[in-house]
């Protein structure tokens, strides 16, 4: 590799910074919008705030319910419970799975692949009828099971393509070193391959904890308690039938993206070679 | 010892006469915010004090309420009582959801709110409150508010400068709940003689001509929102406005104004008419404690409840009673909508009021958007009602489908069963079938509950049609309307082929933005002596952390023709600025452009692992070889990125194709629903007119067997790269 | 009780046999080395002892034990991969240590052990490096440590040595011979290069498209090759094969007449005859000619490759002949060293006569 010339670097900033600008510029109104003192949709081309308030973050962050309760920790600690199992029951279900599907032979093994494509491809607004009816033969109503339960199976085709996708990429030989080793396919499993697969683990959990932090549909439809609402359900009451409080909405929206891009930004290493494309070896 | 067994005694003894005479409390549930919600807070309270029987509430999101109502209450896990405007009534009714007011007493309550509530003479829920238009003046700019149109007209050009930003009168405009009080005004009738819908009416014609006018005169605003009327007013920059009494919380303390009847048309001495919205407190059909969920719903809608909810909720009561009180009288705002209410007409709560909404809607954005005449606009909302409005198609026979499973089962098994026997016992071919299945039990059992049923429930529904609260199977009828594109020509906007059409080109140009702006910046960011590149990459993956629905109220923001970011920089670049949603490229383009800045990092992450899986050396060897960085690019990054890219690519564009949020809150199908694809067509016919589920599944079929088609071509390309491959 | 016997075995994969009906014995501590080209089977045979493959029928035992259904772990055999398969995220000690953990021996004997091998192997300075941070020979062997720590019965190589650079793989050779020396366990050990076959072996075996050729010790190989394919296949350069007909006392083939050895029945008709280059000098006269095509300098030797009438062939000359690209020169065979194989070299009518003194190829 011949240095490149200064004037490339340059020019490589420049088109960096200018798309990174452009990226930022919604975000910023967002910003905005939390900070300023009114409660509106502010229709202007500057996107910093005349005059800042943390009034609408207070009010997000600190409500209280008519009973006195500090609304918006339980919901924090709902939605983590809910984002926290989904991702835990999903990584589970779904490593296991692509596991089988990358590893195993077995009849109906294409069929089963194409299928979990297929069901990505049917619109979810149409599920949550039956999703419903379902969840209530189960038992699973207004409860946080039965809300993770859905979320981290609708996750799962996408987690466990990506996973499989990656497993294919790792060398079969060193699973079967540790067979030599004398290792059970359990211990192969859990000694060798999921440790190798910390990668794709870590943005597979990305998206099934994403899948269940930003949901509100179903998780208002399902939830009949105010200190079990998920975040987003919460963020929703901010969205009225005659206005939306656009400073709190937007307030929430940025305490509820606060922790995903916390995560990408922790995850960042990994995204890259964690999903599936990355994974693969040329 | 004895005296501690006696308090042990008496403490269960309590504690179970506690748990015998606690009545369990009573589900209410709300939508309410602010001030309402304080104020049903202690309405409820007082029930509570004066009852003995406590009250759970529970505030849901508006977007999710009737979803959660329609599915909670027939499976028993809904409120005991619920307050909902009244527009749905008819709809809950059907799907027998509520219980007749049996506590009520007619005379309580004004006859038109009463009205309102009323299927088949029977009276279904409490009327609460009343919503109804009113005019909002700024005392500032005008002293005396209009009476009449003439004097609202004479008033506007002194009041409007648009060089300026201001405005004599905004509302808005482009929704028919505004303009009803005009079509009203101006004589118009929405149901002809027989109770159907017409809107090729002389006053229907006149009303847009009226509201056209304002708009050419620039008396008032372009592409008006809720949120601009507001900044407008609260800014001093409009005169007059028309809103509901929600608004007056939203009014800004430095504003002096008061609320007034709306002026009356003086062409036809008719007064504008708005629609009556009553807001009422039902009963739900399944209310295990019906005589005490009857006790509470009245209760909330009379006496004590309605002073409160009008002190402290500034709500406009129901009860004839509560302007009796000295604090009601005293009250002018609650005192002036209680007079603009007087000529309000109760919305119709019929399934045919409905059906008025899209077509009102497309009629009035054609007019005010330019290209249609107000006289053609009724006739445009009546093609656009008769293509939306479906009879019930005949009753199938579900027999001939049974047949046909049957058949299948049967031809399947016996091609399964008649396969060439394979060479190797089971066994032996499939060494791992065992560990295989305990590997995949759990996530098949769950994929099969929880996806897999619903997934076949939604295929089969496309069978049925749907009227609130039955289904009927009516065979292929659903898919014969779509495919032969019923009330539409094929190549008109809304045509299953047009929409088809539409969907495709947003798929593929979507798809090929992504990966082409994702790779470009993965190319960038690539270069291993960059500086900063951490930074970059962080800022570049915001959009994929941002929930989407955010990203598209935002976006739709910007593009605002006169207030918007977008234009804003146009006009800073001296170019005139575009109203974005008028026309079909615009539209769709706006679309784009939000859904680009959402999609592209995802592809620039793949990108980026991609790229760094293909050797230096490649790039070495190409270079001795003399080739220059393009040839390099088209031959070896290329070629190699394709079977990294390739099912990325995939997954991208079937999520493009169902990118429903973006469509639906950016553009939300304007013009005349052009840039509306397959899923939020179907989201419409599923949400939007009348919960047609049968018909909304019908395309929701259709859009997977399209990408069923795409999903085997793009299998047969992975299997080509991978062949390249080797 | 170390044994491994093979019999009958056959294994394919699809519609492919690829294992076509092996039968072999390996004898207690033996150091049994299977060469053949790339893609005659030899892994996949590895793999069956091993258990990691299924056999479709035939017989797999160690040490007197039918295995077949036996799984890897306990047929008691390591296995050193090709490309080490070293876990990546292990250290060194880890990797030594895994399979002794997962049989659950005591901390103290792991460690013990662990250090005794690292000892043996030059590894201990490294022990907590991970296996990204070693060279290509160190990776080699922690990949044998970790077969040794185990102690196995048998051990098994695939082409263990391929991947490093010549100077390594003699060393490599050579510590490969002093540890079967030590452990005197069995190995079976797989290669393509026929080097590694006759310095390492106890026994050598040469498969071809996925059937035994022949078993012996290097030599015998060499010496008395049962076909054709095992005499081209070992020694270097390849043997000369030349096509000959029986007539009278001598071989008529195109362009030469070689006298016949005694022992070759008379009614043998067309034969191939096989002859070393080792055995085919350039000489002032011989039965032979042909024009020089490149010419391989070995210092104190060389060998010429040369196109005859009867296609190409490689002799060997000493120093101070002066041979040169485009000589046409003549060509003699030692004194019996004859091989005759029957016309479709499927098995062989005569060899010379031992002489132990005969250098093996370098
Ligand atoms: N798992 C497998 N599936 C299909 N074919 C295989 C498999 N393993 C090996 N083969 C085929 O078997 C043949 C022999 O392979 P191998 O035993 O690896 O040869 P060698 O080690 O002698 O080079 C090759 O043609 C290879 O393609
Ligand atoms: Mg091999």
């Amino acid at each position: 590799m011949n240095r490149p010339s200064k004037l490339k670097m340059a020019a490589i900033h420049a088109g960096l910074m200018l798309t990174c600008m452009a990226t930022l510029y919604p975000v910023l109104w967002v910003v905005k919008m939390a900070l300023s003192p009114s409660d509106s949709l502010t229709l202007t081309v500057n996107p910093f705030p005349e005059s800042i308030t943390l009034e609408h973050f207070r009010e997000v962050l600190l409500g209280t319910d008519a009973s006195g309760r500090w609304l918006f920790g339980r919901q924090l600690l709902s939605s983590l419970v809910v984002s926290g199992a989904t991702t835990l029951v999903g990584l589970a279900l779904a490593v296991s799975a692509a596991y089988a599907l990358s590893r195993f032979r077995f009849p109906g093994k294409e069929g089963g692949m194409q299928t979990l494509l297929i069901t990505q491809m049917f619109p979810a607004t149409l599920m949550l009828v039956p999703i419903y009816s379902i969840l209530e033969k189960l038992h699973l109503l207004d409860s946080l099971t039965g809300l993770v339960l859905v979320y981290a199976t609708t996750a799962l085709p996408f987690c466990i393509w990506n996973l499989k996708g990656y497993f294919d990429t790792l060398p079969r030989e060193l699973e079967e070193a540790a067979v030599m080793d004398g290792a059970s396919p359990a211990q192969v499993f859990i000694k060798v391959v999921l440790p190798l697969a910390r990668p794709a683990l870590a943005v597979t959990a990305l998206f099934s904890f994403m899948t269940a932090w930003n949901e509100f549909i179903l998780a208002a439809t399902l939830l009949n308690d105010p200190t079990r609402f998920t975040l987003p359900v919460a963020l929703q009451r901010y969205v009225g039938e005659y206005k939306v409080e656009w400073g709190k909405f937007a307030a929430g929206a940025l305490v509820i993206s606060a922790p995903v891009m916390a995560l990408f930004f922790a995850l960042q290493k990994h995204l890259v070679g964690g999903l599936t494309a990355g994974g693969v070896k040329g | 010892m004895k005296r501690l067994l006696a308090l042990v005694l008496l403490a269960t003894a309590w504690s179970a006469q506690a748990a015998g005479d606690a009545a369990a409390p009573l589900k209410l549930w709300h939508a309410y915010r602010g001030g309402e919600e304080t104020a049903i807070i202690q309405v409820t309270q007082l029930f509570t004090a004066k009852t003995g029987v406590p009250v759970e509430l529970l505030a849901v999101p508006y977007n999710a309420y009737a979803d959660k109502l329609t599915n909670g209450i027939p499976h028993g896990a809904g409120p005991d009582v619920f307050i909902f405007n009244h527009e749905r009534l008819r709809n809950f009714h059907a799907q027998h959801l509520l219980a007749p007011a049996s506590k009520l007493a007619r005379g309580d309550y004004f006859p038109n709110a009463l009205e309102a509530l009323e299927v088949d003479g029977q009276v279904y829920g409490y009327p609460m409150s009343l919503k109804s238009l009113a005019l909002y003046v700024n005392t500032k700019l005008v002293p005396t508010p209009p009476t009449t149109t003439a004097e609202l007209l004479a008033m506007l050009p002194a009041l409007s400068d648009e060089k300026a930003g201001r405005f004599g009168f905004a509302y808005e405009n482009g929704d028919f709940y505004f303009h009803a009080p005009f079509l009203f005004g101006f004589g118009g009738e929405l149901f002809d003689a027989s109770g159907k819908a017409t809107f090729n009416t002389e006053g229907m014609a006149r009303s847009l001509a009226f509201v056209k006018k304002l708009q050419d005169d620039r008396f008032i605003p372009q592409e008006i929102t809720g949120a601009l009327v507001k900044s407008l007013f609260n800014d001093g920059r409009v005169a007059m406005i028309i809103s509901g009494p929600w608004f007056a919380g939203e009014v800004a303390p430095s504003v002096d104004y008061r609320v007034v009847a709306l002026p009356t048309v003086s062409e036809t001495g008719i007064p504008l008419k708005p629609f009556l919205g009553v807001e009422a407190a039902y009963v739900s059909s399944q209310s295990k404690q019906a005589e005490q969920a009857q006790a509470l719903a009245r209760f909330l809608s009379l006496g004590e409840a309605s002073l409160v909810r009008t002190t402290v909720g500034r709500q406009i009561p129901a009860d004839v009673a509560a302007y009796q009180l000295q604090a009601v009288k005293d009250d002018v705002l609650i005192s002036s909508f209680r007079e603009a209410a007087k000529n309000a007409t109760p919305m119709p709560n019929t399934l045919e009021m409905l059906r008025v909404w899209e077509p009102m809607k497309l009629a009035l954005r054609a007019v005010l958007q330019g290209g249609t005449e107000p006289q053609d606009a009724g006739a445009l909302a009546d093609r656009r009602y008769r293509a939306l409005h479906r009879e019930r198609p005949p009753d199938a026979s579900p027999l001939p489908w049974l047949g046909l499973v049957g058949v299948m089962a049967v031809g399947g098994t016996v091609w399964v069963m008649r396969r060439p026997a394979p060479t190797l016992p089971f066994k032996r071919r499939y060494p791992d079938v065992a560990l295989a299945a305990t590997y995949l039990a759990p996530a098949s059992a769950g994929i099969l509950v929880l996806v897999f049923i619903p997934f076949v429930v939604g295929l089969s529904l496309s069978l049925f049609h749907y009227e609130p609260g039955q289904y009927s199977f009516v065979g292929l009828a659903n898919f014969i309307d779509i495919l032969a594109s019923r009330g539409y020509s094929i190549s008109e906007p809304l045509s299953f082929y047009f929409t088809l059409a539409v969907t495709l080109l947003w798929a593929l140009v979507n798809v090929v933005l992504h990966v082409s702006i994702g790779l470009f910046l993965a190319l960038l960011l690539k270069d291993p002596l960059l500086k900063l590149k951490g930074v970059y990459r962080v800022l570049l993956i915001i959009p994929w952390a941002v929930p989407n629905y955010i990203t598209a109220l935002m976006w739709k923001g910007m593009f605002h023709q006169q207030f918007g970011a977008i234009n804003g920089l146009l006009v800073a670049l001296g170019m005139e600025p575009v109203s974005w949603f008028t026309k079909f490229s615009t539209a769709f383009a706006a679309n784009v452009a939000t859904n680009t800045w959402l999609g592209f990092p995802f592809m620039m992450v793949v990108a980026l692992g991609a790229l760094q899986s293909i050797p230096q050396e490649l790039y070495e060897a190409a270079e001795v070889d003399g080739a220059s960085k393009w040839t390099q690019f088209r031959h070896i990054t290329l070629p190699l990125l394709r079977p990294a890219m390739l099912p990325a690519v995939i997954l991208g564009s079937v999520w493009t194709f169902n990118m429903f949020n973006i469509i639906y809150l950016v553009s939300g199908g304007e013009p005349g629903g052009g840039t509306d694809i397959l899923v939020s067509e179907a989201f419409r016919w599923a949400f939007q007119r009348n919960q047609q589920y049968g018909f909304a599944a019908a395309y929701s079929v259709l859009i997977f067997v399209v990408l069923l088609a795409w999903s085997s071509f793009t299998k047969r390309l992975m299997r080509a790269s991978s062949e390249v491959m080797g | 009780m170390s044994e491994v016997i093979l019999s009958g075995i056959k294994k394919s994969f699809g519609q492919n046999l690829i294992v076509k009906g092996v039968d072999l014995q390996v004898r207690e501590g033996e150091f049994l080395v299977m060469v053949g080209p790339s893609g005659c089977g030899k892994t996949t045979l590895l793999r069956l002892i091993a258990g990691l493959e299924q056999v479709d029928s035939g017989e797999v035992k160690i040490g007197g034990a039918r295995v077949n259904d036996v799984p890897p772990r306990d047929r008691d055999v390591a296995m050193v991969f090709q490309s080490y398969a070293l876990y990546p995220h292990m250290t060194v000690r880890e990797n030594l240590a895994f399979g002794l953990t997962l049989r659950k021996f005591p901390e103290a004997e792991i460690t013990s052990r662990v250090q005794e091998v690292a000892g043996m192997l030059e590894l201990s300075h490294l022990l907590d490096r991970k296996p990204k941070a070693l060279s290509g020979g160190q990776r080699q062997r922690v990949a044998m440590g970790r077969a040794i720590v185990r102690r196995p019965k048998v051990f098994l190589f695939d082409e263990p040595l391929s991947n490093l650079d010549t100077a390594l793989r003699v060393q490599m050779r050579g510590e490969l011979a002093r540890l079967h020396r030590r452990l005197s366990a069995t190995m079976i050990y797989v290669t393509h290069d026929q080097v590694e076959a006759m310095t390492l072996a106890t026994r050598v075996a040469v498969f071809n498209g996925g059937i035994l050729q022949q078993v012996g010790p290097p030599l015998e190989l060499y010496n008395r090759p049962a076909n054709r394919f095992v005499a081209g296949f070992l020694g270097s350069p390849a043997m000369n094969f030349l096509e000959a007909k029986r007539e009278g006392s001598g071989f008529t083939g195109k362009g030469f007449t070689l006298p016949c050895p005694v022992d070759v029945p008379a009614d043998a008709g067309k034969v191939l005859v096989g002859l070393r280059p080792q055995d085919l000098r350039v000489a002032a006269q011989g039965p032979l000619a042909g024009t020089v095509d490149a010419v391989e300098r070995l210092g104190f030797d060389g060998y010429a490759f040369l196109s005859t009438e009867a296609g190409p062939v490689a002799a060997r000359f000493e120093k101070g002949t002066n041979v040169t690209v485009g000589d046409k020169v003549s060509l003699a065979p030692v004194a019996d060293s004859l091989h005759v194989f029957t016309e479709d070299g499927a098995r062989a009518l005569r060899h010379p006569v031992d002489r132990d003194s005969l250098e093996v190829a370098s």
